[in-house]
């Protein structure tokens, strides 16, 4: 950028910066270790040991540095009141995911190929993304209580009140509308940096619009879908905000579950081993999908060729 | 998914229907469908945004009448204050630590190979694939662990877990702009009789500062917005803006907190426009 030749300029303050560059030039090792060192220390210590710890404690009875015990396992997986909660996660994690991926997939594709105002449009799509999750879930408090926002609209035009607070359609509502931004960036990511001339190359041999989504835009993009996909499904199937502030204690999902072993029960191993099996389930997800994505899409190109 | 592909060449009857209504007017669909989409998204917040000017509060919707009175309110409420300074008191320091270790990790990862290269890489995009609630109570249970040996608790175990939380999303802002930098700047350079500090400074940094300084506002965003992390590590001293958003909600909501939805929202807009002018918006959606 026009700087090579300003680097000249001796920069006269800076020898003792100049004698520590130097010291470590003369030690490339070091100079490594220096650079990559900090944050690997960070990680390791603030990311891959507490999930270790958790992993400790979860074996532990009652409390931190209780007596060993397999019961907070035995407890959770031969409850039918929590399996069905752990259910009831999946269920509603999973028709999340379908209804963003649809909708988001939708959204990412007509602003790729109809629209020429692509930046201005993803930032209408990403804005409300970086407003508090708090805030956004609050918002749909006041539309969807009874005699809220929506109630009021639908009797301005004569319809009954629904009063959707409190109901699995809201936590629908809610987490859609939170993950929606998310998942349109790698969906539109790789919309964008796909090869439109294949689009055409299928319309010239005689594929009409839907034929040719599904033959060619779709395998084209499916690393942008599974990526969109993985997005919206790990932090659902967490989540404890939305079932709480929209799903009331009607819709309980596993998350809630964990913040109460916290926040009120006081019985930390047993939240930690809820932790480590809904993680062993998300990983087992990731990798199960992962593997079913590559042939979902791709065997489909394959066979029609 | 895959049933419409499955119906092959022979039946195209209503199919063939179908593609001749998507050829003609798959435009205005698409329109129709990003409207739809378009006011899904902004209508809550243009609400949040209404309902702050609203005389009656939460519950009256359409309001009689407008007024700023609630704006008034909340300049006067030290509690929600006191919550926004806080909240920056995290954000500012999450902020610079995370730019600095994610252009480590940038740098690390762009020039060198060392054992461990993958693994660092790995560990820093693996606390967006782990649940919140997951990494949340993890760090609240490994601070309660090493207890005996340091005590971690309120301000610092926020920050740590801010870092731990904004580390990948600032990381997968940087690394693009050092791996599309053009090197042969820092040889002409060096060619030209820089040392290696003075390339650094003067080639190498200024061309990386856009993609660093988008990494540090997408932290800020995300660390002044950052709940499930707070809510478990915190301690009762340490009450951000959002977790004094989710007491209120949760026991007594007052129309102020339509006002503090403004401000989240002001700060979001500004931020985000501010990062997207600085780097490419779809490097936001790199993976």
């Amino acid at each position: 950028m026009g700087t090579e030749t300003e680097a000249r300029t001796p920069s006269g303050s800076s020898t003792r910066l100049t004698e520590l560059v130097d010291f470590f030039r003369t030690r490339p090792r070091l100079k490594k270790f220096a650079i990559a060192g900090p944050p690997y220390g960070v990680l390791v210590a603030f990311f891959a040991l507490p999930l270790l710890a958790m992993l400790v404690i979860s074996f532990q009875e009652g409390q931190i540095n209780g007596p060993w015990t397999l019961s907070n396992y035995t407890d959770f997986l031969g409850s039918a009141t929590y399996l069905t909660v752990v259910w009831r996660t999946f269920l509603v994690t999973v028709q999340v995911t379908v209804l963003v991926t649809v909708v988001g997939y939708t959204l990412a594709y007509s602003i790729v190929r109809f629209s020429r105002r692509t930046t201005l449009l993803l930032l209408l799509v990403i804005l409300p993304f970086w407003t508090s999750y708090i805030i956004r879930m609050y918002a749909w408090i006041n539309i969807l209580q009874s005699g809220g926002v929506l109630d009021s609209t639908l009797q301005l035009v004569g319809l009954p009140a629904v009063g959707l607070l409190y109901t699995q359609p809201a936590v629908m509502i809610g987490f859609t509308y939170v993950w929606l931004p998310l998942a349109v960036l790698p969906f539109y990511a790789s919309l964008t940096n796909m090869d439109a001339d294949l689009i055409e190359a299928a319309k010239d041999l005689g594929a009409g619009p839907i034929k040719t989504f599904f033959t060619v835009t779709l395998p084209m993009t499916k690393n942008g879908v599974i990526t969109g996909v993985i997005l919206v499904f790990i932090p659902t199937f967490g989540s404890f905000i939305t079932p709480r502030l929209l799903g009331g204690t009607n819709n309980i999902m596993i998350g809630m579950v964990i913040e109460n072993q916290f926040k009120s029960a006081f019985n930390w191993p047993f939240g930690a081993a809820i932790g480590i099996v809904i993680s062993a389930v998300v990983v087992a997800l990731l990798v199960a999908g992962a593997r079913s994505g590559g042939n979902l899409f791709g065997g489909g190109e394959r066979d029609r060729s | 998914m895959s049933s419409p592909t499955s119906s092959g060449p022979g039946s195209s009857g209503p199919v063939a229907a179908v593609e001749r209504v998507v050829e003609t007017h798959g435009g205005s669909l698409a329109r129709v469908a990003m409207l739809a989409v378009f006011a899904f998204l902004w209508v809550p917040i243009a609400v949040l945004v209404f309902m702050s000017f609203a005389a009656g509060g939460v519950l009256s919707f359409p309001p009689e009448e407008l007024t700023l009175r609630w704006y008034v309110e909340f300049l006067g409420n030290d509690t929600a204050i006191d919550a926004i300074v806080t909240t920056l008191q995290v954000s500012v320091p999450t902020t610079v630590i995370t730019v600095v270790l994610a252009t480590l990790i940038a740098y690390a990862v762009d020039r060198y190979v060392f054992p461990g290269r993958n693994a660092l890489q790995l560990l820093a995009t693996l606390p967006i694939v782990v649940p919140l609630v997951v990494t949340g109570i993890a760090l609240v249970l490994f601070f309660g662990l090493i207890r005996p040996l340091i005590v971690v608790n309120g301000y610092p175990a926020v920050v740590i877990a801010h870092v731990i939380r904004t580390i990948p999303f600032a990381t997968l802002v940087i690394i693009p702009t050092f791996l599309t930098f053009d090197r042969g700047l820092e040889e002409a350079s060096k060619d030209l009789g820089a040392d290696e500090l003075q390339t650094f400074l003067r080639v190498t940094l200024p061309n990386v500062f856009p993609g660093i300084v988008a990494g540090g506002l997408l932290a800020f965003t995300l660390s002044f917005n950052e709940f499930v992390f707070t809510y478990f590590v915190k301690d009762s001293a340490t009450t951000t803006l959002p977790v004094y958003i989710w007491n209120q909600i949760r026991y007594n909501v007052t129309p102020e907190v339509n006002v503090i939805s403004v401000v989240f929202l002001l700060v979001a807009v500004t931020l985000v426009l501010v990062a997207v002018s600085l780097t490419r918006v779809d490097l936001l959606a790199r993976n």
